[in-house]
């Protein structure tokens, strides 16, 4: 018999924060708005592509590889929300945009998934959570997360490991046994499609173009990505209650833009049916429920910069609250 | 020895909202209600509860025949109960439902 949970919705209904007719209207989903979002999204790369070119032969290709980099990595707030069904009205553009995605940053769409579906179940809990980020032990540590060498390793380890059929502890605990062949073969397709992209470029002579479009923008770019990643959770008590587990930091529109809105991650946290464009009107309801980092990504790291230098005490030596079983 | 089913008042049918999901309740059962169709003149009914985590089912995103559970956005078809995306897996269970003199009626 399937045992009813409480989801933040279901809290913040019965609570009256929020109306049943309010949340209906939230939750409408259209397919012109992302794609109006995307062909943005793709004037820019191509500008960023152009640049790049430009300055092939100058010391500009660096800064034009971190921009070409920096709208590459956001593919991950795309693909995030793909993975929750949000972005599109029809419902298999989600998931032909969250592989595509996926496959560009090395990021399989259905371990994602569910992976991500453990996430929202058992936010920032030590030990059930499977995308809790540590607060690092000290700066040196802070800096390591940043630079995304820890983060490459563990996501090539990972598709290489499951190409080899194999999963970890974690990997078992959260996806299904009747979904593990296709955890294997999408490890292997996306594989098998790298190495042909590659000698396909070898025989034409242009595998330069995967290193400077592609590879080195990715690598310049993750860094980015990471800082804005250690902004949703890390820091935050680590208690099983969304009014204080989780951040909502209000930045700035270009930032909004490339994140698909994800700033308000409180407010997605809360009700993840809600798609991105209405994740401000969402906010502005939860507001009061929620943790607000006015000050911006750096306000947010000031905070998480305070626990590691020892000026506040660390959210992971405050005993773990209320987890959720 | 299996017990005869009986039709059994659930909800009346101008409380559903339309094309949406209503939650609704005989005794202690809940169910999810969803009205849906060109004229608005289907209606179906499910466990309230998601087959994956247990979730609220009426709390989540309903369009056409397929509604979406509010915390992973698993998706079952509600004529059949069949899950037809991840994290969800096992189906939820349908009901046979008609509406009668203006309420909804669930075999049970």
């Amino acid at each position: 018999m399937t045992v009813k949970i409480i989801t933040p919705i279901t809290q913040a209904l019965s609570e009256g924060i929020i109306t049943r007719q309010q949340l209906r209207e939230l939750m409408q989903r259209s397919d012109a708005p992302p794609v109006k979002r995307l062909g943005l999204w793709a004037l820019l790369l191509i500008i960023s592509s152009s640049l790049i070119w430009l300055s092939r032969d100058n010391f500009l290709i660096g800064p034009a590889m971190f921009i070409q980099g920096v709208l590459l990595v956001h593919l991950f707030a795309l693909q995030h929300e793909c993975v929750h069904y949000t972005v599109f009205k029809t419902r298999y553009l989600n998931e032909w945009v969250g592989n595509l995605c996926g496959w560009i940053i090395l990021l399989p769409n259905l371990h994602f998934r569910y992976e991500h579906c453990d996430h929202h179940t058992f936010t920032h809990l030590r030990g059930k959570d499977p995308e809790l980020i540590p607060l690092p032990k000290s700066l040196v540590g802070y800096f390591w997360y940043l630079s995304a060498l820890p983060y490459w390793y563990g996501r090539i380890a990972s598709i290489l490991r499951h190409s080899l059929g194999k999963l970890t502890d974690e990997d078992k605990r959260f996806i299904p046994v009747t979904e593990r062949s296709i955890i294997y073969r999408d490890a292997r397709l996306m594989l098998a499609s790298y190495a042909a992209l590659l000698a396909f470029c070898v025989v034409l002579g242009v595998w330069e173009v995967l290193l400077y479009f592609w590879l080195l923008p990715m690598a310049l770019g993750e860094p980015v990505m990471r800082y804005i990643r250690l902004t949703e959770h890390v820091g935050r008590p680590h208690t099983a209650d969304m009014k204080h587990n989780t951040r909502t930091t209000l930045v700035s529109a270009p930032w909004r833009f490339l994140g698909w809105n994800m700033n308000y991650h409180a407010a997605h946290h809360y009700a993840s049916s809600v798609p991105y464009h209405a994740l401000p009107r969402l906010h502005e309801l939860l507001k009061e429920h929620v943790h607000v980092e006015p000050g911006g990504y750096w306000g947010a790291h000031k905070e998480i910069l305070a626990q590691l230098t020892g000026r506040q005490p660390r959210c992971d030596e405050m005993p773990q609250q209320a987890t959720q079983e | 020895m299996p017990t005869e089913k009986h039709w059994q008042d659930l909800i009346t049918f101008d409380a559903l909202e339309k094309d949406w999901v209503t939650s609704a309740q005989i005794g202690k059962r809940h169910f999810a209600v969803y009205q849906t169709g060109d004229d608005g003149d289907e209606v179906y009914v499910s466990s309230a509860l998601c087959s994956h985590a247990g979730a609220e089912l009426c709390d989540g995103y309903f369009q056409g025949h397929l509604i979406e559970c509010p915390l992973h956005q698993g998706c079952f078809d509600i004529r059949t109960g069949v899950a037809v995306s991840a994290p969800a897996v096992r189906p939820i269970k349908c009901f046979e439902c008609r509406v009668e003199d203006g309420v909804v009626q669930v075999l049970l």
